[in-house]
């Protein structure tokens, strides 16, 4: 039977696999992050459609470093010069096209110590796959947060024939199914979508251990406390950047 | 203890906790949303600032209801209704009058019913959503963290059918690293919970001897003609 507490039982089963098969993953993006940071460097976090909310989740509150830049979807239009009905287009699906991402890629003030995290559930749509050869390209550091069950069970999308985990320094696998739906029915679909959750849950202990190893190095973590005065100067020192 | 354990132990606890206290009401809300769904409506999710993450866990998401239309500021910014400057400033969520380009840009119906999330339950926008909605008859759920609603004296549950409780400390600070306070549990805890009313939603409708209108991944072969056959009945109510 589906019901609320077979998600909850399900999800913290889930939870554990993924501390026990992703803590070290986690450990040497949080190394690499403090890194780039320490050197003055700020973190791209670039996800199509539900991939967004890793950034959104690690940004803009209390306890949350200010060196993260979400590189987002909207800014095609409203800085990139893509049309909406373009942007918009039910039948030709923006996120899964090739060739346009450096539309948005050009549009930021990228320094070489930067780190790009990017997150695609499935890894296989082109704006994605684009984001992150142009990173690598241009000699960042690129971690990529997937599902491994999911991409290795659909077929490319992209021109290139690769898919997203391809380009990846650090690979964190959220742990997610082959279609992001935990729940098995007696239907054909399952129910109960987890790649925002585990996605949340790596990005936040990733964000902690990064404060954590900051300190350990006598560096100030740059992170939001919520004192007006501070968080301002600290969203001065990343203006333009973050 | 490491610290990455740390916060994944503080999320499992929270989100048992979540189930112990919210598991009734996520099925009474689930049989409000099915009600309306059976009758020809949809769901309106409108979330305030990271209160769209929530929405983001309902609308148009794999393996969830397909029935849910997210009412979102930045189709606004795209279609030039409304400033980016002033959602980034947090302006925009003391300006009522967003209820009436809300309005413009969606075919809203008044089979529909609302869901809205917001941590404090104060800002103006959302409760003059919220009290539209209820002026037209129309039920309204609310997602609100109770402590931080009752501290600034929210308004928005007096126009609320039913409400979720995020049941977060204010600030959300889950870990404190040598006297640093870092570490958010809000955001992920309310996901778990828009998940658990996803199944909750899914029995309604299998219970009611119903077909569930699940969708599948976008990236998943042959996803769009199942996922359109669910929601072109539906025009541009829903996408």
């Amino acid at each position: 039977m589906i019901d609320a507490k077979r998600f909850k039982d399900e999800m913290k089963a889930l939870l554990d696999e993924l501390y026990e098969t992703q803590k070290d993953n986690i450990e040497k993006t949080a190394g690499l992050i403090a890194g780039c940071i320490e050197k003055g460097g700020v973190v791209h976090v670039f996800g199509s459609g539900h991939s967004v909310g890793l950034g959104i989740d690690i940004k803009d509150r209390p306890g949350a470093l200010v060196p993260i830049h979400i590189m987002e979807m909207s800014d095609f239009v409203t800085k990139g010069g893509v049309s909406v009905e373009e942007f918009m287009d039910k039948k030709n699906i923006f996120e899964r096209k090739p060739g346009v991402a450096s539309k948005l890629y050009d549009l930021y003030d990228i320094k070489p110590q930067d780190v790009f995290i990017v997150i695609s559930n499935s890894g296989i749509n082109g704006i994605v796959i684009d984001i992150a050869d142009l990173a690598k390209k241009n000699g960042h550091k690129v971690v990529i947060i997937t599902s491994m069950k999911h991409t290795l069970a659909e077929e490319p999308r992209h021109p290139s024939g690769k898919k997203l985990y391809e380009f990846g320094d650090i690979v964190i696998d959220n742990c997610g199914p082959h279609g992001d739906a935990l729940l098995e029915t007696e239907g054909v679909a399952k129910v109960c979508s987890v790649s925002s959750i585990c996605n949340n849950c790596i990005a936040q202990s990733m964000a902690a251990r990064v404060i954590e190893i900051l300190k350990e190095d006598g560096f100030e973590p740059p992170i939001l406390t919520g004192d007006e005065k501070h968080d301002a100067e600290m969203k001065k020192k990343y203006e333009g950047r973050a | 203890m490491d610290v990455k354990k740390q916060y994944f132990d503080l999320l499992k606890d929270k989100i048992e906790e979540a189930y112990d206290k919210q598991a009734e009401k996520l099925t009474q809300i689930a049989a409000l949303f099915g009600e309306a769904m059976n009758a020809g409506g949809i769901v309106q999710l409108f979330g305030v600032r990271h209160g769209e993450e929530f929405v983001n866990e309902l609308n148009y998401r794999a393996g969830g209801i397909a029935l849910y239309h997210a009412l979102r500021l930045k189709d606004l910014v795209l279609k030039e209704k409304i400033d980016q400057k002033d959602i980034d400033s947090g302006k925009i969520y003391a300006d009522i009058s967003v209820a009436d380009r809300f309005a413009e840009i969606y075919d809203l119906d008044d089979r529909d019913v609302y869901c809205l999330v917001s941590f404090y339950g104060n800002e103006p926008l959302v409760v003059e959503l919220a009290r539209r909605a209820k002026e037209k008859g129309q039920k309204v759920v609310a997602v609100v963290n109770k402590k931080s609603y009752d501290a600034v004296k929210g308004t928005l549950l007096e126009y609320c059918d039913l409400w979720l409780d995020m049941d977060s400390r204010d600030p959300d600070l889950a870990l404190d690293i040598d006297g640093t306070c870092v570490g958010q549990l809000s955001s992920t805890v309310s996901n778990v919970m828009a998940q658990m009313l996803t199944a909750e939603v899914y029995k309604y409708f299998i219970d009611h001897k119903m077909e569930a209108p699940v969708l599948l991944s976008a990236n998943f072969k042959g996803a769009d003609v199942h996922n359109n056959s669910l929601t072109d009945p539906y025009g541009r109510r829903i996408r």
